[in-house]
């Protein structure tokens, strides 16, 4: 029974969303109770399937009983196992805030909501399981299809973010894909595993080397990486509110979890090509994008601009702390990346309250929430807390060790990118919270209604989840140390 | 320079690749027409396929079942099925994403009116 837990992981979402088009027909209020229902079922599977990892070591599930090197395989091992709790726990926390709000926001398409949110849960646990380059480009395309669809979902102009997105989107499966395929006619598989086992004999061969780039720029597109986030903010901000948490929370991280997987598990980690270590490169990127994001961030002015800025410079700093190429490091990079999306999606949460109960866009504005809402504040300032990341919180521990990861690897830049990075957020969290506690009179159009309790559960349970891993910290790090490191590392 | 130019005509194939990529590229970053856009999106993906079957393309080979059960089989003689399959599948996502996109044009024509992306935007503001 272990055995079958990943595909079990992954058909439970997919049968639900294709099921419920033909379900929900005619009962469209039973949407709700059934995918979250769907969802909740994955976290105790998920949770299963990292308690049967840790007892019996990772699974490697062959579909259909094709053996690996000709099959398609999966890969449940400890990173991809805890990178599902996370998932499973986060997709179900935004469908409980999104009860309220989805039916003001989406106009109407609940139905369709439910559907490509099943949709893209099921396509981002195929993305952290596969164990095979071609099964990964078909995930990334099945959740960036659902993603595209989230954004447009509501129409207006939402409508044109998502069309640059998918402009782009595509743009950077085909680049995959065309790296994807580079590989294969170099190796002759596509199995990850038998992949890291033919490279080392070709990592001079021309091909490898352009497929590596065509697969990194294919893939930074993906996780909005610096030089390619331009579709990120837009479509994150122009969103609507019941979406943008979970894509913001989970799309990007995971996509930055499949290049973990090729950098690492085929690449290996000391790899140099042509005198240029492949890890230092992604590092210098990374440092570029800490730096770019906040500062992109520090000059926004709507709110959910700010926080998708935040995010694509956290990409960056994941991106450091596990290209350092030792092993702190890259266990800070993983726990920060399980930080982040926790943090991402309380920060979404936040701005779908401020703007579907107060109307609220703009960081100004802010003061007209103030205080009259002071646990909406105290939600703030724990997030703000992780974002700049000062204990107690998890975004603390999650730099320190992505910090002590560059110092073991004498990259001070790195340990100056990060640094010059938390000041920025520092920067752009005074700005917020200055607008906050402006006394402002209260606007005739600021709505003040009493918050619905599932806005209220999904913001406690993500603020409190960010002390939380804050507190667990050691024992996390310790277990990622130990169960979730590469193999050739 | 005469031996580089005579190596790249020596495939003909990934010069063909080439060309349709770059000119799918330079659609969608030139054209303001969003279903023309959509139309070098398409190339572009169309291209990566193309390169994927002609890599796999062999002389003198036959289709992938074998011909006899006695005799040891000799990979030579079948052509490789799975970057058909690999090419199959490709397709098969490339076709659903020109859906989603037309749809969201079709969209975007609804409510702006218009499929030029200046307008759009102008109406945006």
């Amino acid at each position: 029974m272990n055995y079958h837990l990943p595909a079990l992981l992954f058909l439970l979402p997919l049968f639900a969303a294709i099921a419920m088009p033909v379900v929900c027909l005619k009962h469209r209020e039973w949407s709700r109770p059934i995918s979250l229902a769907v969802l909740s079922a994955m976290v105790v599977v998920s949770v299963l399937n990292l308690n049967s990892v840790i007892q019996y070591g990772e699974v490697r599930y062959a579909f259909s009983g094709w053996a690996p090197p000709l099959g398609i395989e999966w890969v449940a091992d400890g990173l991809a196992s805890v990178v599902l709790v996370a998932l499973s726990l986060l997709g179900l926390l935004s469908l409980i805030f999104a009860g309220p709000t989805a039916p003001k926001d989406l106009g109407g398409r609940v139905v369709h909501f439910y559907v490509l949110i099943l949709l893209l849960v099921a396509a981002l646990t195929g993305i952290a399981f596969a164990g095979d380059l071609f099964n990964l480009f078909v995930f990334l395309e099945v959740a960036a299809i659902a993603s595209y669809g989230l954004v447009g979902v509501a129409g207006g102009p939402a409508l044109f973010a998502a069309f640059r997105y998918l402009l782009l989107g595509t743009l950077g499966a085909s680049l995959y894909l065309l790296g994807v395929s580079y590989f294969y006619a170099a190796s002759g598989t596509l199995n990850m595993a038998d992949m890291a086992e033919q490279l080392p004999h070709l990592l001079t061969s021309k091909a490898v080397v352009g497929g590596l780039l065509f697969m990194f720029i294919g893939l930074g597109i993906k996780m909005a990486l610096v030089p390619f986030h331009v579709w990120l903010p837009d479509a994150y901000t122009h969103a609507p509110e019941s979406v943008s948490p979970i894509l913001a929370a989970l799309v990007t991280k995971v996509a930055l979890l499949g290049w973990i997987r090729i950098i690492y598990w085929v690449l290996g980690a000391q790899v140099i090509i042509h005198d240029i270590p492949v890890l230092l490169l992604m590092g210098v990127l990374g440092t570029l994008a800490a730096v770019i994001g906040a500062v992109l961030a520090l000059m926004a002015r709507r709110i959910k601009m700010m926080f998708a800025y935040g995010g694509i410079s956290h990409i960056g700093i994941i991106l450091i702390g596990v290209t350092q190429g030792n092993k702190t490091g890259f266990a800070g990079g993983v726990f920060y990346l399980l930080n982040d999306a926790v943090m991402q999606a309380a920060l979404f949460f936040l701005a779908g309250v401020a703007i579907c109960q107060y109307g609220v866009r703009t960081v100004e504005d802010l003061g007209h929430i103030g205080k009259q809402v002071p646990w909406l504040t105290v939600a703030l300032i724990v997030i703000a807390l992780g974002m700049i990341g000062l204990p107690p919180t998890g975004g603390f521990f999650g730099k320190w060790y992505i910090i002590l990861g560059a110092l073991e690897a004498q990259n001070y830049v790195a340990v100056a990118a990060v640094l010059l990075s938390t000041l920025l957020t520092l920067a752009y969290f005074v700005k917020v919270f200055e607008a906050m506690f402006r006394q402002r009179p209260p606007r005739s159009d600021v709505l003040q209604s009493e918050l619905p309790f599932s806005c209220k559960l999904s913001l406690g349970v993500t603020t409190a989840s960010i002390v939380l891993l804050g507190l667990f910290s050691d024992p996390i790090v310790q277990w990622l140390l130990t169960q979730a490191l590469p193999p050739t590392l | 320079m005469v031996d580089a130019v005579l190596v790249l005509f020596q495939r003909p194939n990934f010069l063909t690749f080439v060309i349709i990529f770059l000119w799918g590229f330079y659609i969608m970053l030139t054209r303001y027409n969003l279903v023309k856009k959509l139309v070098g999106m398409y190339l572009v993906q169309t291209s990566v396929i193309f390169f994927l079957v002609s890599i796999s393309a062999k002389k003198g080979a036959t289709v992938p079942v074998l011909l006899t059960t006695t005799d040891p089989v000799q990979a030579a003689d079948y052509v490789n099925p799975l970057p058909h399959v690999l090419t199959l599948t490709a397709i098969v996502v490339g076709v659903a994403t020109l859906g989603v996109a037309l749809a969201l044009c079709a969209a975007i024509y609804r409510k702006y009116g218009s499929l030029d992306e200046e307008e759009i935007l102008r109406k945006l503001q």
